[in-house]
């Protein structure tokens, strides 16, 4: 038996251990937003995160979420800024790598607020998107640090403190 | 040729052709509804009654409900060009729709919709006309039913918010269905006559909507085929033999597989179509314990006869059916070619390859089957249900009426999922073990499976005569033809006669460049044929066919001293067979000529760059002359002389689609498509070993990511003519154009695709 968090919720599989936690995601829990790729970590499709790092759920054994917290898009519930971002800039075409492409683009952002061009591609070319949506992933990411960096200057009680 | 027409009118017609049925308009469940209804069908009651008697039975193409919520019902699928919306868009802008009002749905299989295929970059140019038509009837309904509501003349109202106005009175959508009877039908002479909004009028085409299908793509809530599940289902995985045909299984030996957790069986496929042969299909209760049991288990097989077929084979049999004369199907004859050879002053000739390249769409193949009440039911997205019903019927051994085939977003198509046998291993899984079977390709399965584009060779050779003036372009082509496996009654006849041919593998030949002796062959390669199933790839013949012609036709220029683009300016005339007709081509040539020099002008053609950099341009008309996408793009690249790597800097397109009917979805698509062209240039392509494609997965199918995009300068000519295709044709011109950018940086001419370092290397040594 292991457990582990899904979404902030304490959850209970009896699974052989080396099945891929995508496969326990998908077909034990229902949660169905995380895609089947590759199969091999190359394409990103079914990232998810494990204690806050984007992990490639088709490659993780089931046993290694034992006592972790795993967290995927459907725990975001619409709310995160870069899910917002993505439909402001229409990124998705067939749409099934997107889920992918967000919970990977959020650990660029909690790292670093305001990444730069070079720095986006640099972490984002781990997914692959086979509509070539890059310009507009590209765009999303951008304008969701900007955004979330303006709210931050808005809001920071520490600013207003000192200013 | 009209490839669309070519594709639809082997089917039953009445079916098929909006024009050619009644429109009813009539009032069912409280709802406005309205359907295309066939000629034949008897019209002794009253719309209402027939649409109510028929149930569902006439096609719907959108109702009205008494919330005044519009549902257009598409029957096309969703597979990334957001098409359901920019269809919508069309009928909002005749009824004079409030956007938020638009509902979609996409249809499930019902010959009722006729021949159904998302492809070849035609919905659009196939429904924008009968969209409007129907759009254009429901208006006039609502604004007489309004106008009695209003107490007004029908000719005082007009249609805007979802409501008729006249004057400062107005009545929503919603009031006039729950007080209004409907009740018309309009004869297909009626249709033709009815009048659609002047350009100048519109309101929501060549708007940008938000596409209605991608918030649920950002929040995991859209659902693929993959992510279909039915209850009591069973997962299996398929074991595919080492030959695409002719293999056949002699034992199975699953005795490792007994182990594993969930294993519950195999089963050897027995297809009634002999599509597929020598399959064997394990059954388990989680998709992982099939996979563990499928690796655990040995088949051993009698092998087809492509065991030792490489891909240098198949490109020796093109090179030799490309250098024999009279082989294939005579497709454009022009003039006299073969004098004008004879009289030339000199003569100059070139051979293209391309590589074997590959779908790798980003969901894996799959599909779920269900036997229920005597009825298959099909679960999986698909862009063909009128090429995938039949096959998984026949497959099966059962008629086409008791196959339902249900449609869900598409994890990509890009060609892959137009003949959708993916779901025939499903079936017969589901058929032999009795239960709903969901069956999923692993990423090698799916890869080993893969429909790919065929390696192809192409001879070109041009006359020039004594005033140093292209006067004969002589065009030989040979690859694997798609259609010719998945779809052969849909090839026409050469126009010599001497046989059909694959016009998915010819089209992109036919160019608009006015040259006096013209002659294009199409040739089938028959042992790509015979080792794999050819397949349509995103942009088709041309995608690939353009490279030869486009880098061709720089190489003359050079060879002629000629500036590459003047040189295209001025073969652009117009004149003759390029002058074009009403109304999607309309002007002809002329509309290439003028994306030509928009496009000159935008990459700054003939500035001075440094060294080892170039600026290439290429011209494409899209799919195919019937429907001409005009398109011109420049490359600009830099080579690294020593290591032979290409970047890519930069993208310059023009493009003049007609109307854009959704403009940030039309924007999407090039984006896309130009990426796919660079990356079709440079980073993809496999080849055949051993009877299969090498590629497996993607770490040796490598196409293109974030860090290898190239900036991109797009540029949609504002038209207001008749809307054509978008989905590939922006794939076409990359590749030349890179090619010929590359000669410009380097004085290197590559042949082949995609280019690679060595190929410049190479060629460096030798220089």
């Amino acid at each position: 038996m292991i457990e582990f968090n899904l979404n902030g919720k304490a959850v209970r599989i009896d699974a052989p251990d080396d099945t891929p936690l995508l496969w326990v995601i998908r077909d034990e829990f229902g949660l169905k937003g995380t895609k089947f790729g590759c199969g091999i970590a190359m394409c990103g499709a079914c990232t998810v995160h494990l204690d806050g790092a984007a992990v490639r759920s088709c490659s993780m054994p089931i046993s290694m979420a034992q006592g972790k917290n795993v967290s995927t898009i459907e725990g975001f519930e619409g709310k995160h800024p870069l899910q917002e971002a993505w439909i402001e800039e229409q990124v998705p075409q067939c749409g099934y790598c997107q889920s992918g492409q967000i919970m990977q683009a959020a650990t660029l952002l909690e790292q670093n607020g305001s990444p730069t061009d070079e720095e986006i591609s640099a972490h984002m070319s781990a997914n692959i998107c086979r509509c070539m949506a890059y310009p507009r992933i590209k765009k999303a990411i951008k304008s969701a640090a900007e955004k979330s960096n303006s709210a931050v200057n808005v809001y920071d009680p520490a600013s207003s403190v000192e200013g | 040729m009209n490839l669309l027409n070519n594709f639809s009118k082997n089917k039953t017609e009445d079916s098929l052709q909006p024009s050619r049925r009644k429109f009813l308009i009539g009032a069912v469940n409280s709802a406005l509804v309205m359907a295309f209804a066939p000629l034949t069908m008897s019209l002794t009651a009253s719309a209402s009654e027939v649409i109510k008697q028929n149930g569902f039975s006439p096609s719907i193409w959108f109702e009205i409900n008494t919330l005044g919520e519009i549902t257009v019902h598409v029957a096309r699928c969703e597979m990334g060009q957001h098409v359901g919306t920019a269809l919508a868009q069309i009928v909002a802008e005749e009824l004079g729709a409030n956007w938020d009002d638009i509902r979609v749905e996409h249809a499930s299989s019902d010959p009722k919709w006729g021949f159904v295929m998302t492809g070849g970059s035609w919905s659009v140019f196939q429904m924008y006309k009968p969209l409007s038509q129907a759009g254009a009837a429901g208006r006039i309904t609502l604004i007489e039913a309004g106008a009695k509501l209003l107490g007004v003349a029908p000719k005082s109202c007009d249609l805007k918010d979802s409501k008729v106005i006249s004057g400062n009175k107005s009545v929503t959508f919603a009031e006039i269905i729950k007080q209004g009877k409907f009740d018309r039908t309009f004869t297909p002479e009626e249709m033709n006559k009815l009048p659609i909004k002047s350009p100048d009028k519109r309101h929501t085409i060549g708007f940008d909507r938000l596409a209605l299908d991608v918030p649920p793509k950002t929040n995991g809530k859209a659902v693929y085929g993959i992510d279909v599940e039915l209850e009591g289902m069973v997962y299996a995985r398929p074991i595919i033999p080492p030959t695409r045909y002719g293999s056949k299984v002699l034992s199975v030996d699953d005795s490792n597989a007994k182990q594993i957790k969930g294993y519950l069986g195999y089963e050897i496929l027995k297809d009634q179509s002999n599509w597929i042969e020598g399959w064997v299909s394990v059954i388990a209760e989680s998709y992982h314990s099939a996979i563990k049991a499928s690796d655990a288990i040995k088949v051993s097989y009698k092998s087809g006869d492509t065991t030792n077929v490489s891909e240098q084979d198949i490109i020796e049999e093109g090179r030799k059916l490309v250098n024999t004369k009279s082989a294939g199907v005579l497709f454009v004859n022009d003039g006299d070619i073969d004098k004008a050879f004879d009289s030339a002053a000199s003569t100059l000739d070139a051979t293209y390859i391309t590589h074997t390249a590959m779908h790798f769409q980003m969901e894996p193949l799959n599909a779920l089957a269900e036997f229920k009440d005597g009825v298959w039911h099909i679960h999986c997205g698909n862009q063909s249900h009128s090429l995938t019903l039949p096959a998984v019927a026949k497959a099966l051994g059962v008629s086409d009426d008791s196959v339902i085939v249900h449609q869900y977003y598409l994890g990509g198509g890009f060609g892959r999922r137009a003949y959708g046998d993916y779901a025939i291993p499903a079936a017969l899984t589901a058929k032999q073990y009795g239960k709903p079977v969901k069956l999923i390709f692993t990423r090698p399965d799916d890869a080993k499976f893969d429909q790919a584009r065929s390696a192809s060779v192409q001879k070109v050779s041009a006359a020039i005569n004594d005033k140093n003036e292209l006067v004969g372009y002589e065009h030989n082509i040979s690859a694997g033809w798609p259609t010719l496996s998945m779809a052969p009654g849909f090839m026409p006849k050469g126009i010599d006669n001497t046989g059909n041919f694959d016009p998915f593998s010819t089209s992109g030949s036919d160019h608009w460049y006015t040259i006096a002796n013209n002659r294009v062959r199409t040739i089938n390669n028959p042992l790509a044929q015979k080792t794999f199933t050819p397949g349509w790839l995103r942009s088709v013949g041309p995608g690939w066919i353009s490279f030869g012609a486009e880098s061709f036709i720089d190489e003359v220029a050079h060879e002629l001293k000629k500036d590459p683009v003047e040189m295209r300016l001025a073969m652009l005339d117009g004149k003759g067979k390029n002058s074009g007709h009403h109304p999607q081509s309309v002007h002809g040539a002329k509309r290439l000529k003028f994306v030509l020099e928009n496009c000159k002008k935008a990459a700054n053609w003939g500035q001075k760059l440094p060294k080892n950099e170039g600026l290439g341009i290429a011209t494409s008309f899209g799919q195919e002359r019937e429907m001409p996408t005009w398109i011109a793009c420049a490359a600009h690249v830099a080579v690294n002389p020593t290591s032979g790597e290409i970047t890519v800097k930069k993208i310059f397109m023009t493009i003049d689609c007609g109307t854009v009917v959704h403009p940030d979805s039309a924007l999407a698509q090039i984006e896309g498509s130009i990426l796919w062209g660079v990356s079709l240039a440079l980073h993809e392509g496999t080849e055949v070993r051993d009877g299969n494609y090498v590629a497996t997965n993607f770490h040796n199918y490598t196409p293109l990511r974030m860090n290898n995009m190239p900036e991109m300068d797009i540029n949609f000519v504002e038209s207001k003519e008749f809307p054509v295709g978008l989905g590939e044709p922006g794939v076409i011109a990359v590749a030349p154009a890179i090619a010929n950018a590359v000669f410009n940086a380097t004085g290197i001419r590559l042949r082949e695709l995609p280019m690679k370092p060595e190929h410049i290397r190479q060629q460096s040594k030798q220089a």
